[in-house]
């Protein structure tokens, strides 16, 4: 069971993820921009970071950007995009896990990817 | 104490709003709201009313605690004898029924140590928990509601997404057999399965692995999934999906209808172990069968027109070859020479396909030239010669209104320009004549030079190739020409006879 937080201005695709997760037995924390995910972000740090790219205000961008300078207890980032220029995306982000899912996503998928960052991260070692 | 049980959404949202509530209501700390007797039971009664009734433990709530929360969090309260007086002195409590989640709840409000005045206000908080407990009731309907279109939602994005992923991955693939077996194993892997069988209407059984890489495996018997001849039919007859128990296995049957009206059974098998299909599973194979039985026939319709347009045109084309007796064969020779130059050249599908094309049908406008013109032993007259330049034009005019062609017209247009511009029927210059026109040029003379022609016999291959390494440059594209060179040099290294077998069925042909 891993504590995420889920950031997506799509009410109804929010509230579906969070749904899903729960379902999963996850721990999740909900934001409906940037902006209000980071501040949640610094008051209860989540170990995954879902993100939805295209949102107001604060972008999942710069998000992932703001985030990834204080990101050591963070065990991965998944990033939901409709577009398709994934390297881009996941470049620059040193030391960020970072998975990139394309829209429509299958849940599934979803779980399994987000299973398989919690077992990476159990087989690393702590950080010092 | 065991540890209580995760909450789902519905509930998480149940608790936060009672949370806020009992702040809103509270108009002593002392107050508290809580559902009880279904997972929403946070905020608790006051921790100091619990440990009066529990004797100061907290534990022992089965054991010899307040029988009202016991019963109420067993989902077994009776709130109709329930008054005040049996609580510790100073504390009252009181409780409404909600059906949340389809169990019984209570609302139950615990008023902790207060005094006379307080007492007098009971009635009026009674009736405050009346329509508190109906708004919870009718907030608990919606949540629920809420999750069934949610959970709606979930199976459509797999659906979905299985057919982003499907198009995206067959938008490479034309053959039928490849299309299906990757439409197969996309279903597959969405639904865990171990195997998925196809059985056709004459009864063949294929099997195909779950994988990345689709395979068909080697139809045997331990892989073939137990279901009986009785059940098959059924599932045909019906047309519906339907589950299966096997003793080892479960099993999803369901039609992948063709638009013929073919029908074939496929058969998805899940071990024991794992989860039974759900109705879940069943829509979406119905699903998944309903948009793949279609994507399959188109696939099988487009190259059954695809093979019905090349035999046509060949039956054609070689019905105008019959016209001139010497050139039997001759356009189908050009059309294979031609793609085979197209590659050495690197050229790649679509130029490939209009030189196949335009190589059966360069030749096309012949039929407008007179048979004793095409047919004359011995040397042509001028004028005679006029009519047989006439036939890459006829060919054009005739293929023009055929939409389909268009990638084609130029080719046989100008199949008999040369670069130095002595060709005809334009006398263009090497670069004004179209890449495939020039292709086609080359292996149209080496395979004339080849063959038996009305006016002189077939020259040897090697003649042949001289004569074409003359006229490189001046009447044939040098760069087209040494891919030529290049090109039946390998033929002959890799595999030799096979460019005399080709000629082999002119000569006797010919010879009629």
């Amino acid at each position: 069971m891993s504590r995420i937080l889920v950031a997506e201005d799509d009410p109804h695709i929010l509230s579906v993820i969070c749904l899903w997760l729960s379902q999963q037995g996850h721990d999740v924390d909900e934001a409906r921009n940037g902006l209000a995910a980071l501040q949640q972000f610094g008051d209860k740090p989540p170990d995954i970071l879902i993100t939805d790219v295209n949102m107001p205000g604060m972008d999942g961008l710069e998000l992932l950007h703001e985030v990834s300078q204080n990101a050591h207890h963070l065990r991965g980032v998944v990033v939901l995009t409709n577009r398709w220029d994934h390297r881009e995306i996941s470049a620059g982000h040193a030391g960020v896990n970072v998975h990139v899912v394309p829209k429509p996503f299958s849940p599934s998928k979803l779980a399994d990817l987000i299973a398989e960052i919690d077992s990476d991260a159990a087989t690393m070692s702590p950080p010092e | 104490m065991s540890k209580p049980r995760q909450l789902n959404h519905s509930e998480r949202v149940l608790r936060d709003m009672l949370g806020d509530l009992s702040q809103v209501t509270a108009s002593r700390q002392t107050k508290s709201l809580a559902v009880l007797g279904c997972g929403a039971s946070d905020p608790r009664p006051p921790e100091h009313c619990l440990r009066a009734c529990l004797k100061n433990d907290p534990t022992s709530v089965d054991a010899n605690g307040c029988s009202w929360l016991t019963a109420a969090s067993m989902g077994r309260l009776d709130t109709s004898g329930l008054n005040g007086d049996k609580c510790p002195k100073g504390f009252s409590v009181a409780a409404e029924t909600v059906s949340l989640g389809g169990r019984t709840g209570f609302v139950l409000s615990v008023e902790g140590a207060c005094g006379r005045e307080e007492r007098a206000s009971h009635v009026k908080g009674f009736e405050r928990l009346e329509s508190l407990s109906r708004i919870l009731q009718h907030v608990g309907d919606l949540l629920e509601e809420n999750e069934g279109l949610a959970e709606e939602v979930l199976r459509s994005y797999e659906q979905i997404n299985l057919i982003f992923e499907f198009t995206h991955k067959i938008a490479q693939v034309t053959e039928t057999p490849e299309v299906e077996a990757r439409l197969l194993s996309s279903l597959g892997e969405l639904l865990h399965a171990t195997n998925i069988a196809v059985v056709s209407d004459d009864d063949t059984w294929r099997i195909f692995d779950v994988s990345d890489k689709p395979t068909q495996l080697q139809a045997n018997a331990s892989a073939a999934p137990t279901i009986g001849a009785v059940e098959l039919d059924g599932l045909r007859r019906s047309g519906k999906v339907s589950v299966f128990s096997r003793g080892d296995s479960h099993l999803l049957g369901g039609p992948l209808v063709r638009l013929d009206g073919r029908v074939d059974i496929v058969l998805v098998t899940r071990p024991r172990e794992a989860c039974v299909f759900t109705s879940g599973d069943m829509l979406l194979i119905e699903s998944v069968l309903s948009f793949g039985g279609q994507i399959i026939s188109n696939c099988e319709l487009h190259e059954k027109l695809r093979r019905m347009s090349v035999e046509t045109t060949r039956a054609l084309v070689s019905a105008i070859d019959q016209k001139d007796h010497y050139t039997c064969g001759h356009s189908e020779r050009v059309s294979l020479l031609a793609m085979m130059v197209g590659r050495e050249l690197g050229l790649l599908g679509s130029d490939l396909q209009s030189l196949e094309w335009a190589g059966l049908l360069h030749d096309v406008g012949k039929i407008g030239v007179p048979e004793e013109v095409l047919n004359k032993p011995g040397k042509l007259t001028d004028e005679e010669f006029e009519i047989i330049k006439k036939h890459p034009e006829m060919g054009y005019e005739i293929l023009r209104p055929i939409a389909s062609f268009q990638s084609v017209l130029e080719s046989v247009l100008h199949h008999h320009e040369n670069p130095d511009g002595s060709g005809y029927p334009y006398g263009l210059t090497r670069d004004e004549i179209p890449y495939l026109a020039r292709i086609l040029h080359v292996v149209d003379v080496f395979d004339a030079l080849s063959s038996s022609r009305s006016y002189r016999a077939a020259f040897r291959f090697d003649q042949s190739l001289e004569i074409i390494r003359k006229e490189s440059g001046t009447k044939l594209d040098s760069e087209i020409v040494a891919a030529f060179e290049h090109l039946i040099a390998e033929m002959r290294r890799k595999s030799p006879g096979e460019l005399e077998r080709m000629y082999a069925s002119e000569k006797a042909a010919a010879h009629d």
